[in-house]
This record gives structure tokens, sequence and C-alpha cells, in this order.
């Protein structure tokens, strides 16, 4: 673990700080203090990435939060073959994210993908999916592999609600839907905001969906942060910015986790008082 | 099961589920089926299912394993097979020894209290959050210039001696050197779900088996191991599916005999002909293993994937 | 395939006989050897391996081929090339990395190999090589560092070059008879013409994705329109007005193109011209072996050649790949002869009728290739125009080919004012430059 792990990041800490080509050992390499940071800092092109990073990574959970928690609103009833349903719900997931990349570049391709193909048939314009509206089309192939991510996790807690609170509301006459919004939503709410921030996690991480799908064009469009350091790494063999472009992205995520351990800490607080009080009555 | 059926289910539910499933499974459907096509079929636009479908993109892909000679290649260009093969070894490897690694240790930390559950999230969240496109840079510096053996050195010429290559022996390029960073992506997240499985595993029955004369080993093998069967299966799916998936950082530590399959298919989207059916068969072999998975362990994953979050 | 087979048993037979004659094998002393070789996935080495197995039978050299796409071959060779011992006997370079590699001293120099006598072949005829390609691709240390010069001297060959050339649809051409275009004005006019004509047609099918294609793209009309990337001095003039002029073509070929031209990669760009989905395509030679074969075509039969058109000059690129020697190769001089033997005279032609690129005039010339190819005489027509500096060759440029390729991407789908955005990249290419030292003697 230290070996692999800690020993690594340390390195790369330690790497930012240096002028280092993949051919060098870091000990050849020459010492140029904060230079790649303020490099990045000042570069437009590092902008870009961090803004379509972001633009990503947000409108992705998002949607990704509404489909699948409604899904699951729907869906939590009794069905035969429900089992079912929820593996093939997995599927996506499970497959390798290359091939997820590869059949979604191949439905967007302009005349022989799926998508243009149906909207000729209708008789519509054949939109440009992969050149103007490649962020679009990658947002959709995200959501199509991660929504059910979401949606299982939503219906388990879902289905681990007290069956009595609900009972309670049903007896009190409360409709479908003020059930939902009082009882059902609140409720969950420690899970969804785990789920929410474990996706939002993990929508920093994709790459080789995009990879396979845009290389990260056309322009920078596309190119997620993940991308511009693996590119910066072996195209443009600068370890040193790609280090330090890294540690740029660790920080931003190292917020985003610390953030998401004191929310969670804070919940199960409060659930553990309202327990105690509800108990107390 | 009968109490819940007065709960009238509306013919527009249906449609919706109906509407999931098709898009849940469609594309892969897309991709199993221009597998079977003839990039001349693919081309041609008629998109339809009236074609004759044919094994020879898997031929083309397979031909550096299949016993008898192909007539449509000239030479073969794809080595799938042996990627296919590196493949497993990586993923079966690093599986086995993550599970070993982990339910040791996660035993251990139960048992022993020597670290707090609080201690193994955190560290796993930490790791969760780091994405393998940071780990590229450092990977990559210690793998190549300082994990290495200097082959002046006994060790270093034995191993140059009896397997072969040049240069210093260094872990790039090497199974293990994927299989290493493998271990250590996945390990904290098996040594967690194993953790709130052995928790659960009673006292008496390990005291019993104490009484019984078992020692320390006997009482993990017999009498524990059996008893987190579930978490072991999902942990293991985990750990296979990541091993196996993973495209980064096998690429930029394998060399040309060790390339796994997710490198292939990126190598061949080459930039002088896309040749569909054969990238499409290839990704449908990729696919495969994770698909038999899920069909036959979604309990399993469902159980891992909520363990992280229903249960904080 | 048959004839090809039936070529390869005849001149086996013939070769027999030769070395029945000579007196000693140059190749006896290395025979068991195995080269690992390392090439790009690119029609032209796919007919090399199917060339290889014939060196085998002739030499007893085994040759292993490790066969990656180009970019990716490039990050590959970087790392192999910066070992202390290499896995590579023998790499196929693009071009423009020829600077960086010579530069870091990662390649052989050829003249040990070509002056030892137990090596070097007698026949080889240097002379018949393509002077614009040798110049170009396996040539350093001349004028401005990459250019023919007394200064120079050879670190590789070509092989696998190619210039750029004008493939049409004769049959929509004559059926609404258009004229070839010769020049850039009729070119672009045509362009946005067929989609009218043809509708659901594009008119010219360019490479234009983020990046290396962007910037290729963008340099193959930069030259025939009387631009530079540098004037000569160094100073970027990419964003006079040769410069706008020619991003304004890609533009317009772009804009009149097929669906989706903007995110085309070069694969993308071929199969929309091999579906037939557009009339014309002006990129390399290398295409025309897929061209006219009904496996992977539409369009057999249908295509005319044409020269790359003028614009205020005649410059087609030169490009595609040589091959070298790296400095931390285990086997060199088997590498060489290996080398030696595909560049040679009868490997040049084997190459040439298995769908490859010939780098030899005398195969240009050849009958039997002729017969094969009848555009292989067009294609020596237009070599005639080649163009070696179109792309400056030096070790920065890798640098200023992303940033011209992703700010070209951007001109394409964002719609940047083209003015703005070449002013940007000169500004940019100008501090890369400085911090490479090269104004160091300007003052």
């Amino acid at each position: 673990m230290v070996l692999a792990l800690l020993y690594p990041l340390g390195y790369m800490v330690y790497g930012s700080f240096r002028d280092w080509d993949p051919s060098q050992s870091l000990s050849e390499s020459t010492f140029v203090g904060l230079k790649n940071y303020i490099t990045l800092w000042n570069d437009p092109n590092f902008h870009e990435s961090t803004l379509v990073t972001l633009k990503f990574a947000l409108s992705v959970v998002t949607v990704e939060m509404l489909i699948g928690v409604g899904l699951a609103l729907l869906l939590d009833r009794k069905l035969r073959g429900m089992s079912v349903l929820r593996t093939l719900f997995i599927l996506p997931m499970m497959i390798a994210p290359v091939v997820v990349g590869l059949i979604w570049r191949y439905m967007y391709h302009p005349t022989l993908g799926v998508f243009n193909r149906g909207i000729k048939g209708v008789g519509l314009e054949p939109v440009d999916w992969l050149g103007q509206h490649a962020l679009l089309s990658v947002i959709i192939a995200d959501i199509w592999q991660w929504t059910p991510f979401i949606f299982i996790l939503s219906l388990a807690a879902l289905q681990s609600l007290p069956r009595s609170a609900l009972e309670a509301a049903r007896i009190d006459g409360a409709t479908g839907w003020q059930q939902i919004i009082h009882i059902k939503l609140p409720l969950m709410m420690p899970v969804l905001i785990v789920t929410c921030l474990l996706r939002l996690i993990d929508a920093f991480k994709v790459l080789e969906v995009i990879l396979v799908m845009t290389e990260g064009g056309p322009g920078l469009s596309t190119e997620i942060m993940a991308l511009r350091i693996s590119r910066t790494a072996t195209e443009f063999r600068e370890l040193g910015v790609a280090a330090a472009m890294s540690n740029y992205l660790l920080i931003m995520l190292l917020i985003l986790t610390v953030l998401m351990l004191v929310y969670n800490r804070y919940m199960e607080y409060r659930a553990s008082r309202a327990m105690r009080v509800a108990q107390e009555n | 099961m009968a109490t819940d059926t007065q709960q009238s289910q509306h013919p527009g539910f249906y449609a919706i589920v109906v509407m999931l499933i098709i898009m849940a499974i469609g594309p892969i459907a897309i991709m199993l089926i221009n597998s079977f096509k003839l990039d001349v079929d693919i081309i041609s636009g008629t998109s339809g299912l009236l074609f004759m479908p044919t094994i020879q993109n898997y031929e083309t892909a397979l031909c550096d394993i299949l016993p008898y000679e192909l007539d449509h290649l000239d030479f073969c260009a794809l080595k799938f097979g042996g990627a296919f093969i590196n493949s497993l070894i990586i993923a079966l490897v690093s599986t086995v020894l993550t599970l070993i690694i982990g339910c040791m240790a996660a035993y251990a930390l139960v048992r022993f209290r020597f670290m707090g559950r609080d201690t193994a999230s955190a560290t796993t969240l930490m790791v969760r959050m780091v994405p393998p496109a940071v780990l590229l840079v450092p990977v990559f510096g210690l793998w190549n210039n300082e994990f290495c053996i200097d082959k002046a050195s006994w060790l270093g010429s034995w191993i140059r001696d009896s397997f072969g290559g040049r240069g210093d022996v260094c872990l790039a390029g090497t199974h293990s050197g994927i299989i290493l960073i493998y271990i250590a992506m996945n390990l904290p997240f098996v040594i967690w779900i194993l953790q709130s499985f052995i928790v659960q595993v009673p006292r008496q029955l390990e005291e019993a088996a104490r009484m019984d004369g078992a020692g320390p080993f006997q009482i993990f093998f017999k009498v524990v191991l059996p008893l987190i069967k579930p978490g072991l299966a999902a942990a293991a799916i985990f750990t296979f599916r990541i091993a196996w998936n993973e495209y980064l950082l096998a690429s930029a530590l394998s060399d040309r005999d060790t390339k796994t399959v997710p490198i292939l298919i990126v190598n061949n989207m080459s930039e002088f002909n896309v040749e569909w059916g054969v990238i499409m068969a290839t990704g449908m072999l990729l696919a495969i293993p994770p698909i038999i998975f899920t069909l036959f362990a979604s309990r399993q994953i469902i159980t891992g994937m909520t363990a992280g979050a229903v249960k904080g | 395939m048959l004839n090809l087979s039936k070529t390869l048993r005849c001149l086996t037979v013939a070769t027999a006989m030769v070395a029945s004659v000579a007196i000693a094998d140059p190749y006896e002393e290395y025979a068991g050897t195995t080269l690992i070789v390392n090439f790009p996935a690119h029609p032209h080495y796919d007919a090399v391996r199917k060339i290889l197995p014939e060196f085998t039978r002739e030499t007893g050299i085994e040759v292993e081929v490790d066969q990656l796409p180009y970019l990716k071959m490039r990050e590959r060779q970087t790392l192999e090339l910066g070992q202390d011992e290499g896995d590579y006997d023998l790499i196929a370079y693009v071009v423009f990395s020829k600077a960086d590699y010579v530069y870091a001293d990662q390649l052989e120099n050829l003249a040990r190999y070509f002056m030892n006598p137990k090596l070097s072949d007698p026949s080889y005829d240097a002379d018949d090589l393509i002077d614009g390609y040798v110049y170009n691709i396996g040539f350093a240390g001349g004028t401005k560092g990459y250019l023919e010069g007394k200064t120079g001297s050879l670190f590789g060959i070509p092989y696998g070059s190619e210039t750029s050339i004008l493939g049409y649809r004769k049959d929509i051409f004559e059926k609404h008879g258009l004229e070839v275009p010769e020049n850039y004005d009729q070119l672009l006019d045509i362009a946005c013409k067929i989609p009218e004509l043809e509708p659901g047609m594009g008119g010219l099918s360019s490479r234009a994705a983020s990046g290396h294609h962007a910037s290729h793209a963008f340099l193959l009309h930069l030259a025939p329109l009387g631009g530079r990337v540098f004037d000569d001095s160094w100073n970027p003039i990419v964003n006079n007005e040769a410069g706008v002029q020619a991003a304004n073509a890609l533009k317009t070929i772009v804009d009149c193109g097929p669906e989706g031209s903007a995110s085309f990669g070069f694969g993308e760009a071929l199969g929309s011209f091999l579906a037939g989905d557009t009339a014309m395509f002006l990129d390399t030679t290398v295409v025309a072996g897929q061209i006219d074969d009904p496996a992977k075509s539409k369009v057999v039969g249908k295509v005319g050649w044409a020269m790359h058109p003028m614009g205020t000059r005649r410059g087609s690129q030169t490009g595609g790949f040589g091959i070298g020697i790296p400095k931390n190769a285990e086997n060199k001089d088997a590498a060489f002869l290996l080398m030696q033997w595909l560049t040679s005279k009868k490997g040049d032609k084997l190459v040439a009728l298995a769908g490859g690129n010939p780098s030899r005039f005398s195969t240009h010339e050849d009958a039997e290739v002729n017969a094969r190819f009848p555009h292989m005489a067009t294609f020596g027509e237009a070599l005639k125009h080649a163009d070696p500096d179109w792309r400056p060759i030096i070790p920065v440029w890798g640098k200023i080919n992303a940033d011209l390729g992703t700010t070209l991407s951007k001109v394409l789908t964002e719609d940047l004012d083209i003015q703005e955005a070449l002013d940007g990249v000169a500004e940019r290419t100008k501090a890369v430059m400085e911090e490479a030292g090269y104004y160091t003697w300007s003052n």
C-alpha cells in the first residue's frame, strides 16, 4: 500500500517542482520551483479544461440524480421480475469504459450511427453529435452508464425506509406526492447525499469513455482534466507539469471529500439526535 | 407477494419499464449484432437485422491463437489472444492476491482492534478519490526508473539470463508491475467491505472452535471464511472488474508483451481504417466476462455497491 | 493475392539462383537472429508485413513486428529510445520525429553502415531514392536543421513516404460536367457546389479533428497558397495573409464537407470518401490501395486522380515514415541488413506490388507496377512538386503543432475569428521558440 500509493503521491508532489522529461529519472531533472504551478495557473487551456471538467461533472451528477431518484420512486413496488430488471440495469456499469466509449462512438457516427439514421429516417436534419455537440454527447453517454448506480442505491434506500412511517402517512391520507416530498425524500437524504458525492468524485475520474469517443476534441471542448493530465504526460512529455496538474485536481477532490465527510458526520449526528427524541416520545 | 398485487399497475408504467430495458441493453445489443456483420454490411446503411451473420470478425481478432490459418488474412495484425491471456493473468492474480491480503487484514483489524472502522472507511474514500490519471505520472516514473534492479547485480543478471529482455530489470513492462498497482488501488475497498461482514460473525462461534482446540489459522479458514463468502464474492467481482477494465495505467506500464485488451482496443481505433466489425468483436470479447458476472452474481454486486452508501 | 504470391515465388527462385552463384552469403552470420521492429498501423506497413516472410526465407533473420497507431508508436518510442538498452532493433518513425530523435542523439548515423563493406550492398543504388523524401525524412543537420544542405548527414531512409494528391469521383464530375480543379479557387468553388448538385453528398472530405489532424489539414493548404509557418529567421508568420487564406480554405472545405466533418480524423475522412459520401479527397497517396479494395470501398473504379491544386505555387506535402536504427538497439548490423533489403530496388518493388508506397524513381517507372496500379504515373508526377519545407521539422514542433491544431479546431467548431486565432498561435509560438533558443543569434 505504502509502496504503491503513498510513496507515488509523495514522489509526484516532489516531481511537480521539476522540469521533468519521461526519458529522465527524477533525480536527473532540474528543480524549477513553483514554475509548473504558475504556468498552469495562467494557462488558458488549463482554465478551459477545468471548466469543462466542472461542467461535465455537475451536469452529469445533476441529471443522473434526478433521473435515478425519479426512477427509484417510480419503480419502488413489488414487481415480479424486479431482480431481472436490476440485473439488466447494472450491465452498463460493469462493462469496460473503453467498450462504452466504443459503442457510443459508433452510435454517434455521423452517417453510420443509429441516432443519425433514426433522425434522417423521420426526415430531420442530422446532428453533428461528436462535433458541435461533443460535450453534450459525452454527457449523455455517461448518464447512460451511471444513472443505474444512483437508481440502485436510491432503491435500496427506499426499501430500507421504516414501514411504520409510511403506513402512518397513508393512514393519515397523504397523497403519493405528499408521501414522497414529506416523508420519503427527507428520510432518504443521508443516502442521497453520499451517493451524490460518490458520483461527483467518480465524475472527475472519467477518462476512457471520453478518450475513445472524442479524444478531448473538437478544440478542447471535451478535454476534462484527467485526459489533459494524461496527454500532457504522454503526448507533450512534460511530466512535471502533469504532476502539478494532478495536484490541482487532487486538491479539488480533497476539498470535495472533506466536505462530504463533514456533512455525513453532521447528518449522522442529527439523525441520532432525532432518533433519541423519537424514542423519548 | 400476493398481498401486493392489489397495487394495480398502470399500462404506461409497463411501457416505461420496457423502454428502460431497451435503453439499458440496446447499445450492448447493437454492439453484439455489429460484431457479426462484415464491414461492408455495417457501412452500407441497411441498419436492419437482415444480414448474413459471420464469425469472421472474431476469427480476425483471435487469429494468433486459432489453430487454423485464415483465408481472409495475409498476416495476423491483432494479437488479441495474447492480450486476452495477459488480461486474464493480471485480473485473476490481482484479484486473488487482493482478496488474500484483504481478508487477513480485515480480520486482523476487526479482531485485534488494530484500527477503527473509521480509519478503514476514510482510507477507502481517500483512495476512491484519487483518479487513475493522477497516479499516471508517479507510477510511470517510479515503475520505469526507481523500482528497478540493476542488471549488473546478481538478481538482475539472473532474471535477464533466465527470462531474456534487455536493460535494467524494472517493474514497468511486467505483469507484476501492473498487478501491484491494481492491488494497491483495490485493497482499501476490499478491507472495508470485508470488515463489515466479519463484524457480523458471532464471537461465540470462534470461541467454541477454540475450545475444540482449533488454532487461530484454523479458526480463520474453517469458521470465519465460510461465513463471509457473500462479502468475498462482492469484493472479488469489484476487484476483478477494475483490473479487467482499466486502461490508463496499464497502457503506461505495459510493453508489447504485456498489453491488455483495453489497450488493444484503443490502439486499434486506428487512424487509417476503423474496422468497426473487428473492433466490435474485440469489445464484445472484453465485455463478456463482466456480463457473465453480472448475470450470475447481480445480488453480490448490488450488495457491494449499496454497502458503500447505505451503510455509510 | 494469388498474383502477389506468384510474384513472390518467382522472385524467390530468382534470388535463390543469384545466391547460389555468389561466393559468400552476407546474411549468413546473422541467420537465426530475431529482430524486433516497431512499425505504425498504416497501409504501407501492412504491405510490408506481407513481404517480411520473404526476407526471412532469404536471409534466415526472423522479424517480430510491434505495430502501433502512429501517435502511440511515437509515445512508445520516446520511452524506449530514452533507455540505456532498448527493445527495438529497427523503428519506423513519423517524419516529424526526425528532429527529436536526432537532436537527442538516439538514432544511428548511417554512414558507418554504408561504409562497411561486409554490410553495404554495392548494387543498392542510393541515387535512385527519391531526393525530396531522402532530405525530408532521412537527412538532418542541413539548412535550418531539417532541409538539404552541406552540413547534414543521413540518419534514416524514407519508407512509406507519401505526398498529397487529389482524388475525385469521375462519375459525379462527369454527370454534372465539372472540370477537375486546377487551382484553389476552382477547388473551393466545386467543393461547395457539390452539396447543392448532389444533395447529401459532401464536397471534399478533409481531416479536421482537434490536434494533429486539424493542423495537418491547414498546412496542406498553407504551402500551395504561398504561406509558411516561419520566415527565414524563425519568426512565426503563420498569421499573415496566406495563413488566413489557408485557414479560410480549410473552413470552407469543412463547412461544405460531409456531415460531421469537423470531428473527422484521417480514418473518418477516408471512410466517408470510401463510403461514397464525398466527391473529393485531398490527402496522402497512401489511400490508393484501399480505394480499389472492394472489401473496404464502395467507389472502386470510380475515382480519378489529379495533382494537388495550385494556389500561388505547387506545393504538395511530403510526409510519411522513415526507418532508422536506434542507438540503443541490440542487433544493429542485422537491422541495417533488413533496412537495406526493404529499401533496395527489389524490396521497393515487392512492397509496391503488395500495395505500399514506393520510395524509388525506378519503382514509379516500373512497367509491372504501373500495369497493376495505373495511378502510379500521376503519383510520380506529383512527387516532382513535393515541398520539403511545407512543415518545419524542429524539436519543438510537437508543441506548436498541438497548439495550432487545437486552435484551428476551435475556429472550425466555435467560430473563433480566424485572424485573432492565428495571431494567438503566432504569439505562443514565438514564446516557445524564444524559450528553445531560436533567437539567440538574431540581434
